[in-house]
């Protein structure tokens, strides 16, 4: 991408950040990451620049995100640190000054989808999606792809770029039967504008680096070459690791080193992985020099030995199976019909239920996308959310895409203006992407703001 | 009566104080191939027809380890490494003879790979084969547990009589293998000479019958009994850049915050006080290539200085980062920065004529006054003075924080004044100040700043402790110690602050200084709940303490930042 033979690293283990004190989400999580990667040295390798985090914008937020009631009440500072971090490493990136970069943050992301009405899966903003967007705001890049490696469904970046045709997202992650978020299969494949531009590859419990090099390779490889992505993010997650406390997967450090090494990610984020001091001292060691194009073979797990884990033949022959399943999709992906569709001027709705396992709230959605023959089409979320207190918001979420066109634009703002005067929703959000304005209506005060 | 004393790369510098003004200031060349007789030399001129009885302590500040690593006169040191996992030890560049012995210690200090005893003798047998006759011997995370140090060391003394063997994990106990190994190798290099060096200077100190302690500075701006210094001979390089420093704080009006510009020949140094502290790096200093974990100010240095080599360059004046030679009214060849301030009437030194003569010239090439023409010389001088401290001031907000509040209460700082020392300060800082909207202090001593820089400062002691209440035990980085502690939820918070105290009077007894402990202050303190399948089995208590960095005594205006 750029000449520069750098590393950008951003390291922010928010020491003074928890969820709860016993949470896995807390102050310690990164304490042994620390203790190893400042003893290794690295940020005095030539070949590695540290840059200090800096503070995401609400804007930043807002571009991305629908939050209720409002940006400020979603996120601490901690959030703005870590989504501020992953920010950093892509103005480095687009400026030059670094080959590729890792955004070692916490709070994570992958689990906030596009509506917050709270924590879910340890996540309220979404760091990936956040830096996504500002990248193609910014620096007007047009194709980018996720591949999330964290062993959880990646269902908020999935669900935020589900009919976005310009971002392909893959995710690997533990077969969503046997562990939360319960979804991430292989028919959830984008919407009918979007179709195969989010591939799942549901995992059988007990996978070894085998069978992840395997997706890897003849999967997730092909198809970001015939993607031909600007820029590639890993969403680096590191429990699908063989100690990881919340899951079942046996893959090694040296298993997540060589992905990256053969991924070659523009940027990666850190994600989930909660086995704090087996794990992650070694798989976040293993990603850097993997990332710095240097020898990471001497980085193992103490109690490690080559050999430890076999793939068994049942499981070998369901992710074969899965890989040929998920070939025919992408394959298939621009064959829909979607000019007919569009032609029609008609809109694609479909419903969802969303649960907030860390907050306690339901939520029900019903998401309407107008299938425009100039753009992407505008994006209607009518979302109910009830809290486990009995709070209950009732919002509407209307959103432009970065490429919507004029008549899109006429008809969300008209849109906007009727759901304001005539007070059915709590709140009413407008997401101009086109024009980079963010506002909120509350029904109560009655108050119009715009983040910034 | 105290004495300060400066061995500098150019000049030797000696002052006398009473703890309240300046009674005598001396300032010679340094004679760089025999610092001692500098030393010396600068001792005899500042005591001559003083009362030696009445003097209380002797401070010095040397440049012979800084010199003896410049130049390499340094005997070959063979390293032992014990990596245990992680980054393949090739990477290391420390261009000598290198054992990788098999062995690990985790970020907890537990063993993971016992040594290998017969590596240990193999290396042995080869390092006394190839004639080397010192060794350091350095494990990953030796700073959690010496075990394996002090296994290998015993094992090598035992197999090996007379080689002498130094440990990593009493060289530094921060984190930072590489910077380990760099350290403790530049320690073993460095100790024997240093150590004949600091007793050359303790006899003749003797021969005076001076009776009042010796102290050495320390790149960190604090001091160490000489006698002390020769365990740890790294500590003092870089103590130049220090000295002038501690001078200019003493300078300059107390608790204020400055940046201090020491303008010399080929450079200028700059460092910041604080809010009356001096800034430290947040890394170990570089040492002719090494990174270490040397603790030294936030010192920056830019090519730039009197006499720096002026051309002109189609018509455009240019000041080249080299220095060819002295000023032309100093009766060198080239036009300087120095010849414009002297044709500006802004400096003393130096022969007016020549400054005439060599502006005269120039500005028959860029085709306005002579006048105009030093004018902008000494403007592009300032301009990059002032880029250089505004640059300075950028990195420093951009330094690595690993806490959210770190981040959100960053506040841009302005400094209150500029105070400048060195040979061209006072042409040349007058107009920095001006531009960056300061008050310019060029102080009256500036000449000798550095000799009083040494001679004010004091005695620091830091300690950092590291509690695990889960394994029962702690580390203590300054000097590599450890102990037990009891077990479990009795040890708390006030139990770590004590131990650290307690700590912290036991470093300062050892170095014997513990006079000088009169107030702690705590840098930070934390804890870590460590939390195993929900329930939490013990606590990581990290203290940081230090005595506060203060001087003897202020000759700046006034004692109140508010006047």
């Amino acid at each position: 991408m750029n000449k520069s033979d750098k590393t950008g690293l951003v390291f922010f283990p928010a020491f003074d950040w928890a969820i709860s004190p016993t949470h896995p989400e807390r102050e310690e999580r990164l304490l042994y990451t620390r203790d190893q990667i400042f003893e290794e040295g690295l940020m005095d390798l030539p070949r590695i620049t540290e840059y200090k985090p800096r503070l995401a914008t609400f804007k930043d937020i807002a571009r991305t995100h629908f939050c209720v009631p409002q940006v400020k009440d979603q996120i601490t500072e901690a959030h703005l640190v870590a989504a501020g971090g992953a920010l950093v490493i892509a103005d480095a990136l687009m400026a030059g000054e670094i080959r590729n970069g890792f955004a070692l943050v916490r709070p994570p992301g992958h689990h906030a989808m596009k509506v917050v009405h709270g924590n879910r899966g340890f996540c309220n903003i979404n760091n990936e999606a956040i830096m996504t967007d500002y990248l193609r705001r910014k620096y007007g890049l047009k194709k980018i792809a996720i591949v999330d490696t964290d062993v959880h469904h990646g269902d908020g970046s999935q669900d935020i770029f589900y009919h976005d045709r310009d971002v392909l997202f893959i995710s690997f992650h533990q077969d969503g039967r046997t562990l939360y978020p319960g979804s991430g299969f292989t028919n959830e494949a984008g919407g009918p504008t979007a179709f195969g531009r989010t591939l799942n590859i549901p995992l059988p419990p007990g996978t070894t680096d085998e069978g992840m090099h395997y997706v890897l390779e003849k999967h997730i490889l092909p198809v970001l070459d015939d993607f031909k992505p600007d820029l590639v993010i890993n969403s680096a997650g590191q429990d699908n690791h063989y100690t990881d406390p919340l899951a079942n997967m046996k893959i090694t450090a040296q298993g997540y080193a060589s992905l990256n090494a053969k991924l070659k990610p523009d940027i990666a984020v850190l994600e989930g992985g909660y086995a704090i001091e087996t794990a992650l001292p070694y798989v976040n060691t293993g990603i850097i020099l993997a990332m710095a194009g240097m020898d990471y073979s001497g980085v193992t797990e103490p109690d490690y030995t080559p050999g430890m884990f076999t793939l068994g033949p049942e499981k070998k022959a369901r992710i074969e199976e899965i890989v040929a399943e998920l070939s025919t999709v992408w394959e298939r992906r621009d064959s829909t019909d979607i000019e007919v569709l569009r032609a029609k001027q008609d809109f694609f709705q479909r419903q969802k239920n969303i649960y907030y396992d860390t907050d306690g709230i339901n939520e029900c959605q019903t998401e309407r996308l107008r299938l425009c023959p100039d753009c992407g089409g505008y994006l209607s979320t009518a979302s109910q959310a009830y809290h486990h207190n009995g709070v209950q918001y009732n919002v509407l979420c209307l959103s432009i895409p970065f490429d919507g066109c004029h008549e899109c634009r006429e008809e969300v703002y008209a849109e906007y203006e009727m759901a304001v005067s005539n007070k059915f929703y709590d709140y009413v959000y407008f997401q101009d992407r086109v024009g980079d304005t963010y506002r909120g209506y509350g029904r109560e005060k009655p108050l119009e703001w715009e983040e910034v | 009566m105290f004495i300060g004393i400066d061995v500098g790369g150019t000049y030797t510098d000696a002052v006398l104080t009473d703890g309240k003004t300046i009674i005598g200031k001396k300032k010679f060349l340094t004679r760089h191939e025999d610092l001692l007789s500098s030393l010396l030399g600068a001792l005899d001129a500042i005591l001559e027809g003083g009362d030696i009885s009445a003097i209380r302590r002797v401070v010095l500040s040397t440049t012979l380890v800084t010199n003896i690593i410049a130049e390499k006169k340094y005997p070959p040191v063979a390293l032992i490494l014990i990596p245990g996992p992680g980054l393949n030890p090739s990477e290391y560049k420390f261009d000598t003879l290198t054992h990788i012995v098999s062995g690990g210690i985790d970020y907890r200090g537990r063993e993971i790979i016992p040594v290998s005893h017969g590596q240990i003798g193999q290396a042995g047998a080869d390092i006394k084969e190839k004639g080397f006759d010192r060794v350091a011997v350095v494990g990953k995370f030796s700073c959690r547990n010496k075990c394996h140090e002090l296994l290998v060391k015993e094992m090598l003394e035992k197999g090996n009589p007379g080689l002498a063997v130094e440990m990593g994990h009493t060289v530094s106990g921060q984190l930072n293998f590489p910077r380990r190994i760099a350290t403790t190798m530049l320690t073993a290099a460095t100790r024997a000479l240093f150590a004949a060096f600091a007793g050359s200077v303790l006899e003749s100190l003797k021969e005076r019958k001076i009776t009042a302690p010796a102290f050495i500075l320390k790149a960190d701006g604090g001091t160490l009994p000489l006698e002390e210094a020769r365990k740890m001979p790294v500590e003092t390089i870089f103590s130049g850049p220090a000295a002038s420093t501690m001078g200019a704080m003493c300078l300059s009006p107390k608790g204020q915050t400055s940046v201090v510009v020491d303008i010399g020949g080929t450079t200028t140094d700059l460092a910041l006080i604080l809010s009356g502290e001096p800034l430290l790096a947040s890394k170990g200093a570089r040492v002719e290539g090494f990174f270490t974990h040397v603790r030294s100010f936030a010192a920056k240095s830019i090519p730039l200085g009197g006499d720096s080599s002026v051309v002109v360059r189609d018509g455009q004046i240019n000041i080249l980062p080299e220095r060819k030679g002295p000023a032309y009214c100093m009766g060198g060849q080239g036009a300087t920065p120095t010849d414009a301030l002297k044709f500006l009437n802004r400096v003393d030194v130096g022969d007016s004529s020549r400054a005439v003569e060599i502006m005269e010239l120039l500005a028959g090439e860029t085709g306005k006054t002579p006048a105009e023409t030093a004018g902008e010389i000494v403007s592009k001088a300032c301009q990059t003075v002032v880029s250089a401290i505004e640059q300075m001031f950028i990195s420093w907000e951009e330094e690595p924080a690993y806490r959210v509040w770190e981040i959100v209460q960053q506040k841009k700082i302005k400094p209150n004044n500029i105070v400048g020392v060195g040979g061209a300060a006072k042409g040349l800082v007058p107009d920095v100040a001006k531009q960056m909207g300061c008050t310019s202090i060029v102080p009256e001593h500036a000449d000798v700043a550095n000799a009083l820089g040494a001679a004010v400062a004091q005695p620091t002691v830091t300690v950092n402790l590291r509690v695990d209440t889960e394994q029962g035990n702690y580390t203590v980085a300054e000097d590599g110690s450890t102990g037990s502690i009891s077990k479990g939820r009795r040890f708390g918070e006030e139990d770590a602050l004590k131990l650290a105290k307690d700590r912290l009077y036991q470093i300062a007894e050892n170095l014997k200084i513990k006079e000088y402990v009169k107030k702690i202050e705590v840098v930070h303190s934390e804890v870590f709940n460590m939390v195993r399948g929900w329930s939490t089995t013990g606590k990581l208590y990290d203290v940081s303490l230090q005595t506060p960095r203060d001087i003897l005594f202020y000759l700046g205006q006034g004692d109140s930042p508010d006047e």
